[in-house]
């Protein structure tokens, strides 16, 4: 059964080094808690690119073709009187196919972050602590029982405040 | 990215001016900008008097609106073929007002200027209320406002064709994603701040709304790398719709074959009126926002000197065009828009349209001096002449070509009645009560954005290794 380990910090550079020294040990899967988003935890983490993009494309594009979509097909299914002219012109359209394209766009970029930061959610998972969303920079390690004690001891030597193993 | 310097605001003469690439040198840490932005969510004295007048407002508004359906349109002052009055020159005012948000929070953002850090929110909250004022108006405007469901476009057996081809159906669809967008880009922005307040709630009621409108927010890195590319591409979004909203608008008037307004110049004229007017509104609301809740160290003078740059240049491309509008219409030789523009400019419409060029153009210049840019009570007073300046800068563009067509015998007058004023007091009841109630509930500053201009707490010193732990700029991230 997989453990963890939580240590808090109450400096940044305490935090990237806890970090870069979990790392280097391999302890286990890190999660770091920041107040606030900071290069330098960005690099020592080293994540791969958020894939939020791709719902953005996928929604604007699907928003761009329903914006004309809606506007052709209204227009010939309800046909105005337009005295010989085009019945759907795509010129004023465009301005539909935009719309449509940043409104679909912009709430598929927010359903997207939503499903890959896994929000909304009911309940604080473990490793969570209220400080971080004030001052303090919290590293969560999720590790095998006898890794434990080493993580501790990173973490301790790092600078942390507070070290909680949980489970 | 900011150079690397520690905040030292009780050896700092001047705590309000940036020194050493810190925008905030008087706030310290993370934990004084959680005290002292929460500290504007308890209620004062001062904020329930202001309330109480927005109601009250909001009240005469109302009950001019609800006489006004009973007696019909006739009570608001509509002469034909002056049809259009107050109420479409304070909905195009209005819709003007929340263009600074989304250019704010937004076309700022992707350009990386520091100063918007600390106003977004206040610019992004101004902005949903200005919009939902807005759209009030077309509502308000009609003879049967039970019926305002028929402007929507849908396809129906009632008869009621939509048009695709008007610029009023690309109106409603431009208006709603740009009231949609915003109010997300809005609450996507609060969400990390909403976690904040969470955490630090000690009342369980309150505490249990936090953590539903959080979505369970826990400041992991992940989420603010999604976060991050999120805000980034919404942005992106909102950039070409801040200017395609106002230039749909403006089509409104444009594509009609109306003296004065059948003009190419319509839509960046139109764009540049709402810039410069939500800047007149920011300042509005931001500087007594600054000083009651004595926020001067986080919204600093070089937050209102840049702001005020912004409102200068957009003065002046709004002065351009004024003057490019006068030309065109003495030098098209068309005698109908010369003689349209002597009448707006010298004539009937002489006292409205002298008002909106001397506080749209002329006193704005005042901004060319750098001691009245960073004057606070000068950058209010401004604000105020920018506010009645735009407003009637949509009445002068309305009224006057409509009052003075192709044929003589059309030609009249519009008098505004009590019905008007009272809708146009309330319509500003209405917006300032949204957001009275929003300051009182949720941070008027975005928390989390400005940790990130504040230098964190390091272990060892860093003292000379520029880059290492500097503040950040936002959205770097993503």
């Amino acid at each position: 059964m997989m453990q963890g380990m939580l240590g808090a910090f109450r400096e940044l550079d305490a935090t990237v080094d806890a970090i870069e020294a979990l790392k280097k040990d391999r302890t286990g899967d890190i999660t770091v808690f920041t107040p606030t988003p900071r290069h330098e935890l960005e690099h020592a983490v080293h994540p791969p690119v958020s894939p939020v993009r791709k719902f953005t494309l996928a929604g604007a594009l699907f928003g761009a073709i329903a914006g004309y979509w809606i506007a052709i097909w209204c227009s010939e299914y309800w046909p105005l009187v337009v005295g010989g002219k085009a019945i759907a012109t795509w010129i004023p359209y465009t301005v539909f196919s935009f719309e449509l394209m940043v409104l679909v766009g912009g709430l598929s970029t927010v359903a997207g972050m939503f499903i890959c930061a896994g929000i909304p959610r009911l309940t604080m998972t473990i490793g969570y602590d209220g400080r971080f969303s004030g001052a303090d920079y919290g590293v969560w390690v999720q590790c095998a029982p006898e890794k434990l004690k080493d993580a501790e001891a990173i973490l301790r030597r790092c600078g942390a405040v507070e070290v909680r193993g949980a489970q | 990215m900011a150079t690397m310097a520690h905040p030292d605001g009780e050896n700092m003469p001047r705590p309000n001016i940036a020194k050493a690439g810190l925008q905030l040198p008087a706030v310290k840490d993370y934990e004084q900008i959680d005290r002292e932005i929460m500290a504007t969510l308890r209620p004062t004295k001062g904020w329930f008097a202001a309330l109480a007048i927005a109601i009250l407002c909001l009240i005469i508004g109302g009950t001019a609106w609800t006489y006004q359906i009973h007696e019909g349109l006739g009570v608001a002052g509509y002469n034909p073929p002056v049809m259009w009055g107050v109420y479409i020159v304070t909905f195009v005012f209005w819709i003007g007002i929340g263009h600074a948000g989304t250019l704010i929070s937004a076309i700022l953002y992707l350009f990386r200027a520091g100063f918007r850090t600390t106003i977004y929110r206040c610019a992004e909250a101004m902005t949903v209320f200005a919009v939902m004022t807005a759209g009030l108006f077309p509502i308000l405007h009609l003879g049967r406002p039970w019926k305002f469901f028929w402007l929507i476009p849908y396809p129906n057996w009632r008869l009621l064709w939509p048009q695709f081809k008007s610029p009023l159906v690309w109106d409603v669809f431009a208006i709603s994603t740009y009231l949609t967008i915003s109010t997300t880009f809005l609450f996507i922005g609060l969400i990390p701040d909403v976690a904040t307040l969470r955490d630090a709630e000690k009342n369980p009621i309150k505490k249990q709304i936090f953590s539903v409108l959080s979505f369970g927010w826990r400041n992991s890195e992940a989420e603010w790398r999604h976060f991050a590319r999120a805000y980034l591409f919404l942005a992106a979004f909102s950039t070409p719709l801040v200017l395609s909203v106002h230039s749909v608008v403006s089509f409104d008037f444009a594509m009609a074959l109306v003296p004065g307004w059948h003009t190419t110049i319509f839509a960046p004229y139109f764009v540049a009126g709402a810039i410069f007017s939500g800047m007149g509104m920011v300042f509005t609301i931001i500087i007594p926002i600054r000083k009651f809740f004595k926020l001067q160290h986080y919204v600093t003078l070089n937050h209102l000197d840049a702001g005020a740059k912004l409102c200068l240049f957009t003065s002046m491309v709004v002065g351009c065009a004024y003057l490019v509008e006068f030309f065109i219409g003495w030098y098209g030789a068309v005698p109908v828009e010369q003689a349209y523009w002597m009448n707006r400019v010298f004539g009937q419409w002489w006292w409205a349209a002298w008002i909106m060029l001397t506080c749209n153009m002329i006193l704005p210049l005042s901004l060319f001096s750098q001691s009245l840019r960073r004057n606070p009570t000068w950058l209010w007073i401004l604000s105020i002449f920018i506010n009645l300046g735009m407003w009637f800068e949509r009445f002068v563009i309305i009224v006057p070509g409509l009052s003075h067509e192709y044929e003589p015998w059309q030609w009249t007058s519009y008098v505004p009645t009590f019905v008007d004023y009272s809708i146009l007091i309330g319509s500003f009841g209405w917006f300032f009560m949204w957001f009275l109630l929003f300051i009182r509930q949720l941070p008027v500053l975005a928390i989390s954005e400005i940790k990130e201009i504040v230098p964190p707490k390091l272990k060892r010193s860093h003292a000379g290794q520029v880059g290492d732990f500097a503040a950040d700029t936002p959205g770097d991230h993503a």
